[in-house]
């Protein structure tokens, strides 16, 4: 086992490298990060606090709902800590660039495996300590036990984060014998893709905010008592939940030795069957994983559907956009977000379906239509995050092969038009469809229908063009995944300006929108003045959009003319 | 008549001056060797001809063409075979090819496509074509970016080191195609390190250092030149016994 800490050494020298010649921009945005980071842990530990401070203030069964709730964090982090285990396996031990390397050393297969498994147990388990840690530190906060509560929530963690590698490593060994590595980590993306997707629109329609409100709280009793039934006690994270409830209550009876040692032994034969597995198969998988990827391409509807985009285009703008059209639709890293787009949408209108207006002492029209107002905004906030994950990236997408397009008689004014009107047809329908669908089931005046309607049209315009243009300015060619493009400075700035950008319309539309309501409600007439903000509030609103249209096109086109980090 | 003119042709990068003054003329059916230790600015040169960088001074004429004032129109009448085949993993052969085609204006008629499955063939790809570019071998990419580069017929052509992850029979075919291009009366202007493969089939030879031409002329001008007997790689030695690339500011001491 001499080289396993050999094998280990490149990643702890490469982490001390970066952080030692990190620059100064590069700290400046880790303290950003890190100061989010913090926010974030801090939400969630005042949420968690207040909710079991509220559990406690319930009798009889206030230490049972606090009971449950452990039971189903822990079996939660530890689920996901299984499948992201599965995942970061893929990588470590099946995908990474330096396995060739590490294979052809005369180290033995245990070593390269242990290293791999050591990496994988690290990058999968540190999110969910990161996240689970404030839980946990809440539960102390309220139930206040002795410091025997954190050396069992440090080996508990540690035991559950063992046996979640080891289960996630194991299926991820069988998976590579059956399908080859690439194919597998297509499948588990999208795999994922669907669990997410899943949970979020569970979350939604159960929603959880009923569990604070005390007229329902009888259904979300009924609700955590059938989730009692999955704390099988044959899975880990129920030794573990006993072993820490033990430390956090007074009726806690002894040390809880023997799930102590059920955890552990569990966690020792999972590493003792890992071993022996990798010896059978791990290097079988591997070998399996390094042949060529043989894969027919064709669709008929795909085809189909590249010819309808074709027609009306011609030339070499009809050429970009098939590429991209065909690119998109065969990268599963992009196409399978579309399905995140899709439950986004659905949550969207959803709230605004269920949103209980006739309860509000507002007069019911006033605030539907303030709401279809306001509506506007965070449909153009919606459009934004959206455009900043598929429309920003569309200049980096080309990658290392932008070559082709700058050595080709292509101008990147064309270049720049083709990707903008590739982007801003199905933005355009996104929008009018959150726009319409909210308005439909606000049911809005038709005048406040026909004005978001128009505003979001042409709001698209904008936004898209400098979802391309800031694309351009800060193109990024060098990615591993190109859902990393939209988490750069460039992404950051494009955001923060789209945001400005519909808060302008909206704040020059706010006055004309509010004399030509009132005028109406009232039944009177706009006066002369009146008139004229409004035709100079509309003008602005369309000069604004054409200057942005302009200016975020002509940057992009001088930034790509003038790219040459090749 | 020349149809390729470097007038002038210089490129700075932060004070280093890559390419220095380069005046280069290449005549009409010419296969040009452009030959030079490493760093001696070969790339750089290459790339501001394609077009993906701009000189910093000089004018580059093709065909007759300013490319400053002109890109689209030298473009249309050259093609870049790049030393490294970044291309579109997702694409598959054909689909690459149409795309290009697309980029240089070709029509969508069978006549093109009937061209694209010629080049396939040549390329020994055909049986390849429906594949993903992602499932080629870094030989298999390069000889399809060289298609590529024939897909519009083009004048003049830009090679960055074809050799580059070709195995013998793939640098034949190469080799083949650059002489049966040189006699249709095209031009090739090609980089290499390969002195054999300079020696075998280009009908002149430049030698770059520091980004300054040294010396110029056939394989025996050169040997001349350098005073030396034998094949190519003893004149190269001989003359580019410098100094690496020169700094625009003067080094601090230390």
């Amino acid at each position: 086992m001499k080289n396993l800490f050999l094998l280990l050494s490149p990643r702890a020298l490469g982490l001390k490298n970066s952080v030692l010649s990190a620059a100064s921009d590069i700290r400046k945005k880790a303290v950003i990060i890190g100061a989010t980071a913090l926010a974030f842990w801090a939400v969630l530990f005042v949420l968690s606090a207040r909710m079991l401070v509220y559990f406690q203030s319930v009798e009889v069964i206030g230490d049972l709902l606090a009971h449950h709730l452990l039971s189903m964090v822990l079996l939660t982090f530890f689920a996901l800590l299984v499948f992201s285990n599965i995942l970061t396996a893929l990588s470590n031990l099946y995908l990474s660039a330096d396995l060739e390397l590490c294979h052809s050393s005369p180290s033995r297969l245990e070593e390269v495996f242990l290293s791999r498994c050591v990496f994988t147990i690290i990058d999968s388990s540190w999110m969910a300590a990161v996240f689970g840690l404030p839980v946990m530190i809440a539960y102390a906060w309220v139930y206040r036990p002795g410091p025997g509560f954190y050396i069992a929530l440090a080996q508990t963690g540690l035991a559950l984060a063992f046996i979640a590698s080891a289960i996630g490593i194991l299926i991820t060994m069988i998976m590579v014998n059956i399908f080859p590595a690439h194919r597998t980590r297509d499948i588990l993306m999208l795999l994922t893709m669907f669990i997410v997707i899943a949970v979020y629109i569970l979350l939604r329609f159960l929603r959880p905010e009923r569990l604070v409100d005390p007229d329902a709280f009888f259904t979300a009793m009924q609700y955590m008592s059938a989730l009692k039934s999955t704390d099988s006690a044959y899975i880990p994270t129920h030794w573990a939940t006993e072993i820490l409830w033990g430390k956090l209550s007074e009726t806690g009876n002894g040390s809880r030795l023997f799930e102590t040692a059920l955890l552990w032994s569990t966690a020792a034969a999972m590493a003792v069957i890992n071993l022996w597995a990798a010896g059978r198969i791990y290097l079988k998988g591997f070998s399996k994983s390094q042949e060529a990827k043989g894969r027919r391409a064709g669709s008929f509807i795909l085809d189909a559907f590249i010819k309808l985009a074709r027609k009306p285009l011609g030339g070499d703008l009809a050429s970009i956009v098939e590429k991209d059209i065909r690119i998109f639709f065969r990268d599963n890293t992009q196409w399978s977000q579309l399905l995140l787009l899709g439950a986004l949408v659905v949550v969207y209108v959803y709230n605004f379906s269920v949103l209980p207006l006739e309860k509000s002492p507002i007069r019911l029209e006033f605030l539907q239509n303030v709401l279809a107002f306001l509506n506007m905004g965070l449909a153009g906030f919606v459009l934004s995050a959206v455009s900043v994950r598929f429309v920003y990236p569309s200049i980096s997408v080309e990658g290392g092969a932008f070559w082709i397009l700058k050595s080709s008689p292509l101008t990147m004014g064309r270049l720049i038009w083709g990707k903008y009107i590739l982007a801003v047809i199905p933005m355009l329908i996104l929008g009018e469809m959150l726009i319409i669908l909210t308005n439909y089931f606000l049911h809005v005046s038709l005048f406040m229908m026909i004005l978001s309607s128009v505003t979001m049209f042409f709001a698209v315009f904008g936004l898209i063009a400098m979802g391309i243009g800031f694309g351009a300015v800060y193109p990024r060619f060098k990615y591993e995944n190109i859902s990393q493009v939209s988490t750069g400075f460039g992404g950051l700035v494009y955001m923060i300006s789209s945001i400005l950008f519909m808060a302008a319309i909206i704040l020059l539309e706010a006055g004309p929108v509010r004399i030509l309501f009132t005028a109406n409600m009232r039944g009177v007439k706009v006066t002369a003045l009146q008139g004229l903000w409004i035709i100079l509030a509309f003008l602005s609103i369309f000069l604004l959009i054409w200057f942005t249209v302009h200016r975020s096109i002509k940057m992009g086109m001088k930034a790509l003319e003038e790219y040459e980090r090749f | 008549m020349d149809i390729i003119r470097l007038e002038n042709l210089t490129k700075l990068y932060k004070g280093l001056r890559a390419v220095d003054n380069l005046n280069i003329s290449v005549r009409e059916g010419v296969i040009f060797g452009f030959l030079g230790p490493n760093g001696a600015g070969k790339t750089t040169t290459i790339k501001m001809m394609a077009g993906i960088l701009r000189p910093t001074q000089g004018r580059i004429f093709i065909n007759g063409m300013d490319l400053e004032k002109e890109p689209s129109r030298v473009k249309g009448c050259s093609g870049f075979i790049p030393d490294r085949p970044f291309l579109y993993e997702k694409l598959t052969g054909m689909e690459f090819l149409r795309f290009l085609s697309g980029l240089y204006g070709l029509d969508d008629s069978g006549s093109t496509n009937n061209r694209l499955i010629e080049l396939l063939e040549i390329f020994d790809l055909f049986n390849w074509r429906n594949e993903l570019i992602e499932s080629y071998s870094h030989g298999m990419k390069q000889r399809l970016v060289m298609c590529g580069a024939l897909v519009h017929d083009p004048k003049v052509l830009i090679v960055d080191e074809p050799m580059v992850g070709l195995d013998p029979r793939g640098a034949r075919l190469v080799k083949d195609i650059f002489r049966g291009q040189a006699e249709k009366g095209r031009t090739i202007f090609m980089s290499t390190h390969s002195l054999e493969t300079a020696q075998e089939v280009c009908h002149e030879i430049a030698i770059i250092q520091e980004g300054r031409v040294i010396a110029q002329g056939t394989v025996d001008e050169l040997r001349e030149d350098a005073g030396v007997d034998g094949n190519l790689e003893n004149a190269f030695l001989k003359l580019t016994e410098g100094k690496g690339i020169r700094h625009e500011k003067p080094l601090s001491s230390s």
